[in-house]
């Protein structure tokens, strides 16, 4: 370790920081109780104490790309402890989303999806999108199903002959559905890719750098089998039932994670037998996919319910516009889901539809500000947490 | 005085339980000395008993056998009439037991087998007492011929103000002296001062303005600028002061001591007295001599030391690596004064300085050591100055590499709103380079708290310089005393003007001189102008106990004083040299001239003096000598087995409080030791030992203060001279055949109170093995 490191120091950086909820970042004065009260801090360079200092001196570039920042599950044990009144925990939470941002294109919707002054928008284009389609569902069938006979494909995917059934695609074309979500996903998917790959190459490089890892080189074979060692890990929420005080919040999260695996299963499920089979939906009660369906909604509900519920009375923790922005967007959208199906259960087809077409916004929301949002720790934790385990960090 | 003797003992407090009252009153009836007891003597009727006989004229020189007299003194306090109080209560019967040292039975008193050692304590301590109202004297104070009640400040910068500003509200006239030719000093300079107020987190502007706007509002301060001190010569309550004008060259400039070296010839060798005054005389020569007094002088009653400090000049190995030579690379001393004037420009180029590095300790050692005269100002200063930079420029980025941070006190509340501060970053560090590196300056440094190896781009460096006190360079208060005209010993305190006395931080070595503020440690602005207050106030109580012949430090009321019977003076100077204060100056001949206010009162004179010829009213070499002289010493034809006797020579500031301390504890020692509180150790005179050993006594120890760099003695030099005293002694004592052991030298501390009775067993045990005294009986 004999390279210099040229500090750089960033104001903006630190005024960034201290708008995401980071505020006391200049409290620290180094003394590392923090790092020692981690419960899951490496022992090899521990966090969060480097970090607090690269954050009090605004040094953007080894916060960043630093591994470090994901490996946190902000039990928030380091803010409890801290004698000088900062908040390790929250300040690392800010990192972790000022990195989201960095690594997240195009940079105007990542910035408007952490100013809550852009939030009409977000929600507002959305809605007119969906109500132009619903209109066209509704109103103009015939000339929809005119325009797909001359391609020979079916327009509705309704059921045979059910006027008296409720189903959502008589209100909103499934084809419409996919048509928007296909091309939003793989957009999704594609920015994902790009802001993955930089991620990956940088951490590495911080890695590398402070000595963090064992690794010289980025094996992208050695790497997957990591990633599989991680899952199941993930899964289990080990790690984040390691920190002793988060497992009241572990439980909610759990929920959370295993019902968007689940409405993710059923929705391929669906996707497939609609475009494979051409059995549309919605199914029977009876159907096993549906008693999926209907765990996960529910599991998503009172899990997103008790994480907003334990973040209102968790009153040390630092809860920003973006942790509600996702906490209220996963609550709505299992809310209005549910709601939808229970109105079309009950035979009130304008209710039903009305969650339904609010239900479209949420699940918009989240889809295509998946990179933006809070939501896309989801896949940076998960590359941290890999790297972590192929670098052999401990 | 014509003496009227008597003695009153308590039997209160376990005094009656344990002594056989019977025998000791027969003590002084013996003496044909009327003995009163009583069981509740503090009481009001015990008091009263003691003011009727007083009254009635039965009794003016008394002895009160009671508690220490460091108790009750306030209530055993009669008017005209010598007290002495011995100590028969923590002395005697609280260590001593009678479940250690069972009563006698009838049998046993005049068996020559037994023997009480309890009773023996008691009654040796009366019969001490007794002798000691005999010889001493009760004092009559001293009276300077003139009297001045004028306080001279030397400094004009914010402590001195303040501390005359505080003297001349009380009503005290004030004169200050100013060597430049304004008032203000360096605070005077600066762009701001470090926050005083709640919430102490920002910068406010110095307080000099109005310093110098007050000082000027009170008709009794006199201002001299461009005016310093030739000499002060006399004592406190009449100092003679002669003023001159800077650099100016006049008869009554203080003559310096000759520099070590020119105490040489040619050869190394030392020169002998008579070689060494000729060339004194030369070296001052056009200078008179200190005993001379300037006619035209003028006279002030006390002086304070308010001369302040200087910027270290940044020169040698610490400073050899960062960059000095650069003309972007200052002090915070140069970086103060370009602040000054407006906003940070860099001085090569006066382009805008948005990225400041401030550098706190030479770094590149192992060594963690800040720059020297460093310290917690220079640390505040650092972060003060890092706010000049993010006060100029909205971007402006400082830096500040430390290997301590020190902010004391409210100060903390400061570093903390720095450290709140965006463009502010702190590390820990040693620096290793400063260098430049294209239009800027490239900063190194290793160890930080962000990792092994840091560089930082900066327009400008600032280099931390200390605060170097004048008392470096310059005695400043030129003394016109035999001593020197500095304070002696300030290499030891790095060259401040401190005394370092743990409880005493404005005395000097020097009575009537107070140090105050940056002069004495380095401080803050708000330190200074507190501890002017105390200086304002030690100078005071210098002049309202001088003017009444009291001492003022530390044993403060006391109004003997050493008076010298110069027929028999030998001129031999060792009072002189080893006054640690400086209060005797000799003349030519070598008699010494004593000035009493300058005196502390510790006796050290009496110790020093060879031919046994200085007194004080109440503590005299024959008075101290007759009770180590009343110390019964049994002999083979007392008992068949003699008790051994031994005496301890305790200091009353630190040993003597620890001993009572014993007795309260009731912890049992060796009731064959008699105490004898004396002033100091340094005023021991070793004929006591010699008198003690040739009358048959087995041993005696010399218990004092702490000596050294970090020493307790409350006269300094105290318990080192007897150390060295009682060293000396030793050959005399092989020439009697006796064992150098037999004396012994030993040191406490106030709290060391338990490790007492050990350093007394031992010292009793080891002499036991010796054997007894064989001058025993003679």
């Amino acid at each position: 370790m004999t390279v210099k490191y040229l500090a750089q120091p960033d104001l903006e950086f630190i005024a960034q920081i201290k708008g995401l909820g980071g505020d006391t970042l200049k409290k620290c004065y180094q003394c590392a109780t923090c790092s020692v009260a981690c419960p899951i801090a490496p022992e090899d360079s521990p966090f969060p104490r480097k970090e607090m200092i690269a954050a009090s001196w605004g040094l953007k570039d080894k916060l960043i790309s630093n591994g470090d920042i994901w490996l946190c599950h902000q039990c928030g044990d380091c803010t409890d402890l801290c004698p000088r009144g900062a908040a390790p925990g929250d300040v690392l939470a800010a990192v972790r989303s000022a990195a989201i941002t960095e690594y997240a294109q195009p940079k105007i919707l990542a910035n408007a999806i952490n100013d809550p002054k852009k939030l009409p928008w977000l929600i507002g284009i959305p809605a007119i999108w969906f109500a132009i389609l619903a209109y066209i569902t509704m109103a103009q069938a015939d000339v929809m199903t005119k325009i797909f006979n001359i391609f020979g494909i079916a327009w509705s995917h309704a059921h045979e002959g059910g006027d008296h059934v409720i189903a959502q695609a008589n209100f909103f074309s499934t084809w419409f559905v996919d048509l928007t979500f296909v091309p939003t996903a793989t957009a999704v998917v594609l920015i994902f890719f790009f802001s993955l790959k930089r991620f990956l190459n940088d951490i590495h490089e911080n890695a590398v750098l402070e000595g963090k890892t064992d690794k010289t080189t980025l094996n992208y074979k050695e790497f997957f089998q990591a990633l599989l060692k991680v899952i199941p890990t993930v899964l289990k929420h080990e790690k984040f039932n390691e920190c002793e005080s988060n497992k009241d919040r572990a439980t909610p999260h759990m929920m959370v994670l295993f019902s968007f695996i689940g409405l993710f299963i059923v929705t391929a499920i669906f996707f497939i037998v609609l475009y494979a089979f051409q059995t549309p939906g919605p199914y029977s009660q009876l159907n096993p996919v549906k008693w999926l369906a209907n765990i996960s909604g529910v599991a998503l509900v009172i899990g997103s319910g008790l994480m907003i519920k334990n973040r209102m009375d968790n009153k040390d923790q630092v809860s920003t516009y973006k942790d509600w922005f996702i906490l209220v967007l996963i609550f709505s959208l299992g809310l209005t889901g549910m709601l939808s199906e229970m109105a079309r259960l009950a035979h009130l087809q304008f209710i039903s539809y009305t969650f339904y077409y609010l239900h479209l916004i949420a699940i918009f929301n989240l889809f295509a500000y998946l990179p933006f949002s809070k939501m896309a720790h989801l896949v940076y934790r998960l590359t941290a947490m890999t790297y972590a385990e192929y670098g052999n960090r401990k | 005085m014509d003496k009227k003797y008597g003695v009153y003992i308590c039997t209160g407090c376990g005094i009656g339980d344990t002594l056989d009252m019977e025998d000791l009153v027969e003590v002084p009836e013996e003496e044909g000395v009327n003995c009163t007891t009583h069981p509740f003597l503090c009481s009001k009727e015990g008091v009263e008993l003691i003011q009727k006989d007083v009254d009635e004229g039965k009794v003016n020189a008394m002895v009160i056998g009671a508690c220490s007299r460091r108790v009750n003194f306030d209530v055993f306090n009669f008017n005209g009439c010598i007290v002495e109080r011995t100590n028969l209560r923590e002395g005697v019967v609280w260590p001593h037991s009678r479940e250690a040292y069972p009563a006698l039975t009838e049998d046993q008193k005049d068996d020559e087998e037994h023997f009480d050692p309890i009773q023996m304590k008691a009654e040796d301590y009366i019969k001490m007492g007794m002798i000691r109202v005999e010889k001493v004297k009760l004092p009559e104070p001293f009276k300077t011929e003139t009297f001045s009640r004028k306080i001279l400040v030397l400094g004009g910068g914010v402590t001195g103000m303040s501390a005359a500003l505080d003297a001349a509200k009380t009503g005290y006239e004030v004169t200050i002296v100013e060597k430049t030719d304004t008032l203000g000093g360096y605070a005077g300079k600066l762009r701001s001062q470090m926050p005083v107020v709640e919430p102490f987190e920002s910068l406010q502007a110095p307080v000099v303005e109005s310093l110098i706007q007050e000082v000027q509002g009170f008709s009794n301060i006199e201002v001299k600028t461009n005016c310093e001190v030739a000499r002060i010569a006399g004592q406190p309550g009449e100092f003679t002061v002669t003023f001159k004008k800077p650099g100016e060259k006049i008869p009554f400039d203080v003559p310096f001591p000759l520099p070590e070296e020119m105490l040489m010839d040619e050869n190394g060798k030392e020169l002998d007295a008579e070689a060494a005054h000729a060339k004194y005389l030369e070296y001052n020569e056009g200078k008179n001599d200190i005993l001379q007094l300037d006619p035209n002088g003028l006279l002030y009653g006390a002086v304070v030391l308010a001369a302040g400090w200087r910027p270290a000049v940044l020169e040698g190995e610490a400073y050899e690596h960062l960059g000095l030579n650069l003309d972007n690379v200052v002090t915070n001393d140069e970086f103060e004064m370009i602040a000054a004037k407006g906003k940070i420009l860099r001085p090569s180029d006066g382009k805008e300085a948005k990225n400041v590095v401030f550098i706190q300790s030479p770094g590149k050692d192992e060594d963690d050591a800040d720059f020297e005269y460093c310290g917690s100002v220079t640390s505040q200063v650092a972060l003060k100055q890092a706010k000049y930079v993010r006060e100029d420029y909205e971007d402006g980025k400082a830096y500040v590499i430390y290997q301590h941070m020190r902010t004391p006190g409210l100060q903390e509340y400061f570093y903390k709103s720095m450290q709140q501060d965006d463009g502010v970053f702190m590390t820990k560090g040693a620096v290793t380079e400063v260098a430049q590196q294209g239009d800027g300056i490239a900063v190194t440094a290793t160890n930080t708290l962000l990792g092994e190896n840091l560089a930082i781009k900066a327009d400008m460096v600032v280099v931390a310089g200390g605060m170097v006190p004048v008392t470096k360079d310059d005695p400043v208060v030129n003394l016109a005393y035999r001593q020197g005209p500095g304070f002696r010993d300030n290499d030891i305190f790095g060259q401040y003007a401190d005394s370092n006395y743990i409880c005493f931080p404005y005395e000097t070595q020097r009575t009537g001189i107070y140090a105050a503020g940056s002069i004495r440690r380095a401080m803050t602005i708000e330190e200074s102008m507190e501890d002017a207050t105390g200086a304002a106030l030690k100078a005071i109580q210098c002049i309202e106990s001088s003017n009444r012949g009291m001492a003022v430090h530390p044993r403060s009321g006391d109004m003997t004083y050493p008076d010298f019977f110069f027929q028999r003076c030998t001129q031999c100077k060792r009072c002189t040299v080893e006054c640690p204060f400086g209060a005797l100056d000799d003349d030519e001949k070598g008699t010494p001239n004593i000035n009493p206010t300058r005196c502390r009162r510790c006796g050290t004179c009496m110790g020093a003096c060879p031919e046994r010829i200085i007194t004080f009213s109440d503590y005299t070499i024959d008075s101290i000598g007759s009770q180590v002289k009343a110390i019964g010493v049994p002999s083979e034809d007392d008992y068949e087995e003699p008790p051994f006797r031994f005496l301890a020579l305790v200091c009353e500031n630190d040993a003597f409080p620890a001993l009572d301390m014993v007795g309260m504890n009731r912890i049992d020692y060796s009731p064959n030791v008699r105490f004898i509180p004396v002033r100091c150790l340094g005023s021991v005179n070793v004929i006591w030992i010699k008198d003690a050993l040739a009358q048959g006594m087995d041993g005696v120890i010399l218990i004092g203060c702490k000596h050294g760099d970090d020493y307790q003695c409350h006269f300094m030099k105290g318990s080192e001279l007897a150390e060295i005293r009682v060293k000396k002694i030793g050959d005399a004592l092989s020439s009697l055949a006796l064992e150098e052991e037999r004396v012994a030298f030993t040191e406490i501390a106030i709290d060391e109170y338990d490790k007492l009775p050990e350093i007394i067993n031992a010292f009793v045990e080891k002499v036991e093995d010796m054997g007894p005294n064989p001058f025993k009986g003679f």
